[in-house]
């Protein structure tokens, strides 16, 4: 009893202080502590003309992406000097991280969001401003100033996001290691491209084993071999969707209503994918998690003679010191290659949706991200880049990650030759590519055949199948 | 007990002549003085392990609006429908039934030869604990890049010397093993904890074994592995617990495959609360983690009676 009493005052010290601590978080339901404080800046600064913001933008990205970020936004507030942007750079576990913000009723007003993870989850839950709103009645800016597919839709008519810049996929090759074999490099235009036999047999031929025969030699070792013909083309579903695209296949149908991977034009792109592995040798196992080597050390240490990545790694490979040059990938039935890409999305919770607007459109204009463009690991999102020569100019010419090839390989065949990428259009992805992505592991490795791996999962997959984005 | 003696005013801090307002207020001081310990137990652990135990019990998931209480709607689903958790678990044991061995073998074997007399020990010493304080996503890279199957280290020298190669962490069936064989990589804090237990072992044993002419093998099975055994104890349940609640690996090494066959539970939780953002079975998950834990723990501390030997206690 006499413990008791004495425990009483230090109860009642926790008991304060857990209050003192709810009454804390409490205060700050709501996003709203810093909206709150927006209005006390609103009602100080009211009295002339406009009132001072401050805007919020979370992003991920590395110390390159950070500074232009940042250049970026030191224009914007220029332009714009009510307003204040605070920048909090995530660079990793970013989704986590933004849920967390969710969580708490902190999210940002402006956010770079991942169509692969989080975003649409988000959309489905309302959670974002409908952008074409602001995209249709705005008169400085409208849709057909957009580059294709860097526009993402929750649904036909609900823009949720807009990506600073389009990313396609394209063949990186080691032009000394063709020099030296003495073979045609692969063309950097979509009306010369290889077609996948063309291609299978130059990967042959630059697959060379401990004994100097190539893939295409009798006698050639494939359980020995030091430089392989191609990397990059399995794996993630980034890279093999260029060619269930490019073959006529699709993740869903075209009614969105059914599981399309195990169908004859999907099956027939992986199973060529999985052959390069398996029957050809011409490359190594798939690599699921990250890509070690990246391409510009398998390139610049000859490990491989091609490889198949994004545009993105023309940064990388730029201040690499090697002689690489860009292609177009090589074409089973049409020439085809995946935009992917992150975006720009305001939360319906921001206090300040048309100045939030005003960020996105100053984060897509070229001019303000003009290193990352000019670098190689960004594109930019407005078509006047793509088209006026000058503007062209101003983020290819003098680059080390722009080479010969840029022009055709990447340019025109974003122009002509895109498709969206899943992520945007199939609706519960992640879920699908849960089941996708093991079957598939199997594929790569030898162990089933594209066909048989995607009819044993074609029931569970369906069970996933929730309709596409870009119908009704 | 101390409070017994506290309130006979024997209490070892306060002497005998203790008053009732000295101890007054040495309860306060020690009150005070644990309060961050106690504070900080209570909002980071107990107070979000309560919460997770009553979301487990509903649907909340972040992104929307308003919770609904289900009752046991996710335990059923998790151990009825899911065939990811089983799978998940599945993977996750046969890693600890790797893993926990393979640690303590290892571990105490290295701390065996760094008790030895010789010469340049602490460096031995140093060399062994250092790549436990290198950050596991560091030490993950490498690891990728040895492993790699056609173009890494470890392929290349084996092929070198006509050796059969392995697919390593890109094959189901040696994923685990090879994921086991980075951990041992960082067994640096088991040794040194192995070694705290084997310089505490009296000399004078030893002699004893010598002058009864015993060997090598006499010392190890009847005095050194009986007086450390606390230690051992101590080193299993850690690693047990810790082998468990393996993620990192599959974070960074594999995300879970191939064919999920690394699909460890903590990432496969990981992966329902973040980004799924099913929180509510997600919780439901790590509920069903911790009892696992807590029987497994449980069930050492059980049979620890028959095989951990406490000086001055004797074998019961």
């Amino acid at each position: 009893m006499k413990l008791l009493w004495k425990i009483k005052p230090g109860l009642s010290a926790i008991l304060f202080l857990m209050l003192l601590l709810s009454a804390c978080s409490g205060g700050g339901s709501g996003g709203n502590a810093n909206n709150a404080n927006n209005e006390a800046d609103d009602a100080a600064g009211g009295a002339g003309g406009k009132e001072p913001i401050t805007l919020r933008l979370t992003m991920w990205g590395n110390q390159n992406e950070v500074k232009a970020f940042e250049n970026a936004i030191k224009r914007f507030e220029a332009s714009h000097s009510n307003v204040t942007v605070k920048l909090e750079s995530i660079p990793t576990d970013y989704d986590t991280k933004l849920t967390t913000m969710i969580a708490g009723n902190e999210e940002p007003d402006v956010a770079m969001m991942e169509s692969a993870t989080l975003a649409f989850p988000l959309a489905e839950e309302g959670k974002f401003i409908n952008l074409e709103d602001y995209l249709n009645s705005d008169p400085s800016f409208s849709a057909d100033k957009l580059v294709p597919h860097i526009s993402y839709y929750a649904e036909p008519g609900n823009l949720i996001g807009l990506s600073p810049g389009p990313e396609t996929f394209a063949l990186y090759y080691n032009v000394d290691m063709f020099t030296d074999a003495g073979i045609e490099p692969p063309p950097a235009s979509a009306e010369e491209a290889w077609t996948w036999d063309e291609f299978v047999e130059v990967a042959k031929r630059l697959t060379i084993d401990e004994n100097g025969k190539n893939a295409s030699e009798p006698g050639f070792d494939p359980k020995r071999i030091r430089q392989f013909g191609i990397s990059g083309a399995n794996g993630w579903w980034g890279s093999w969707s260029n060619f269930v695209y490019g073959n006529g296949g699709d993740f869903v149908s075209e009614d969105g209503t059914t599981f399309a991977l195990n169908q004859p034009e999907a099956v027939e792109a992986l199973q060529k994918l999985a052959d390069l592995v398996n029957v050809h040798h011409v490359a190594p196992s798939p690599v699921q998690a990250k890509n070690v080597p990246g391409t510009n050390i398998a390139l610049q240490t000859k490990k491989v003679a091609m490889v198949i990545d994004g545009q993105w790694a023309n940064m990388d490979l730029g201040v690499t010191d090697v002689n690489y040059d860009i292609a177009v990938l090589p074409v089973i039935k049409e020439p085809v290659t995946t935009v992917v890409g992150g975006m720009f999305s305001i939360f319906k919770s921001t206090k300040h949706p048309q100045e939030s607007w005003e960020l996105v459109k100053a984060l897509l204009d070229p001019e303000g991200t003009l290193e990352l463009n000019h670098k190689g690991v960004w594109m930019p999102a407005i078509r006047s880049w793509y088209e006026d020569p000058a503007l062209i100019d101003k983020w290819t010419k003098d680059s080390p990650g722009r080479t010969a090839g840029y022009k055709t390989a990447v340019i025109d065949m974003l122009l002509e030759h895109s498709r969206q990428t899943p992520t945007g259009y199939v609706k519960n992805f992640n879920k699908i590519m849960d089941i996708v992505t093991p079957a598939l592991d199997k594929v790569w490795l030898g162990e089933q055949s594209a066909q048989e791996a995607m009819d044993a999962i074609a029931d569970k997959a369906q069970a996933q199948v929730q309709g596409r984005r870009d119908i009704e | 007990m101390t409070t017994k003696l506290m309130a006979q005013g024997q209490s070892p801090l306060l002497g005998k002549a203790g008053t009732r307002s000295r101890k007054q207020k040495a309860f306060l001081y020690g009150f005070l003085f644990t309060l961050p310990a106690t504070l900080g137990f209570l909002l980071f652990t107990a107070g979000p392990m309560a919460a997770s135990l009553f979301l487990s019990l509903t649907d909340y998931s972040i992104f929307k609006d308003g919770i609904r209480f289900v009752g046991l709607d996710n335990f059923i689903r998790l151990f009825t429908e899911d065939e990811l958790f089983w799978k998940s678990l599945k993977v996750t044991f046969y890693f600890v039934v790797l893993k926990v061995p393979a640690t303590i073998i290892v571990s105490f074997a290295i701390a065996l030869l760094l008790n030895m007399n010789l010469k340049g020990r602490a460096l031995f010493r140093t060399i062994v604990y250092l790549p436990s304080i290198v950050p596991a996503v560091a030490t993950s890279m490498i690891w990728i890049w040895l492993l790699n199957p056609d173009l890494g280290l470890v392929n290349t020298v084996l092929r070198w010397l006509h050796l059969p190669t392995g697919m390593w962490l890109y094959a189901e069936n040696s994923v685990i093993p090879s994921i086991v064989l980075t951990t041992m990589w960082g067994i640096g804090g088991t040794v040194v904890i192995f070694l705290a237990g084997l310089s505490g072992i009296p000399n004078q044993y030893y002699e004893a074994i010598e002058v009864d002419g015993g060997g090598w093998r006499h010392k190890l099975f009847h005095i050194t592995i009986p007086m450390v055994s606390p230690t051992i104890f101590f080193n299993t349940i850690m690693t047990i617990i810790g082998s468990f609640q393996v993620f990192n690996e599959a974070y960074i090494l594999t995300q879970g495959g191939p064919n999920n066959s690394s699909l460890f539970y903590i990432f496969y939780l990981w992966r329902t609360a973040f980004r799924d953002t099913e929180m509510g079975y997600a919780s439901a998950l790590a509920w069903v983690m911790f009892v696992i834990i807590m029987l497994f723990t449980l069930l050492i501390f059980r049979t620890s009676k028959s095989w951990v030997y406490y000086e001055g206690e004797g074998r019961s």
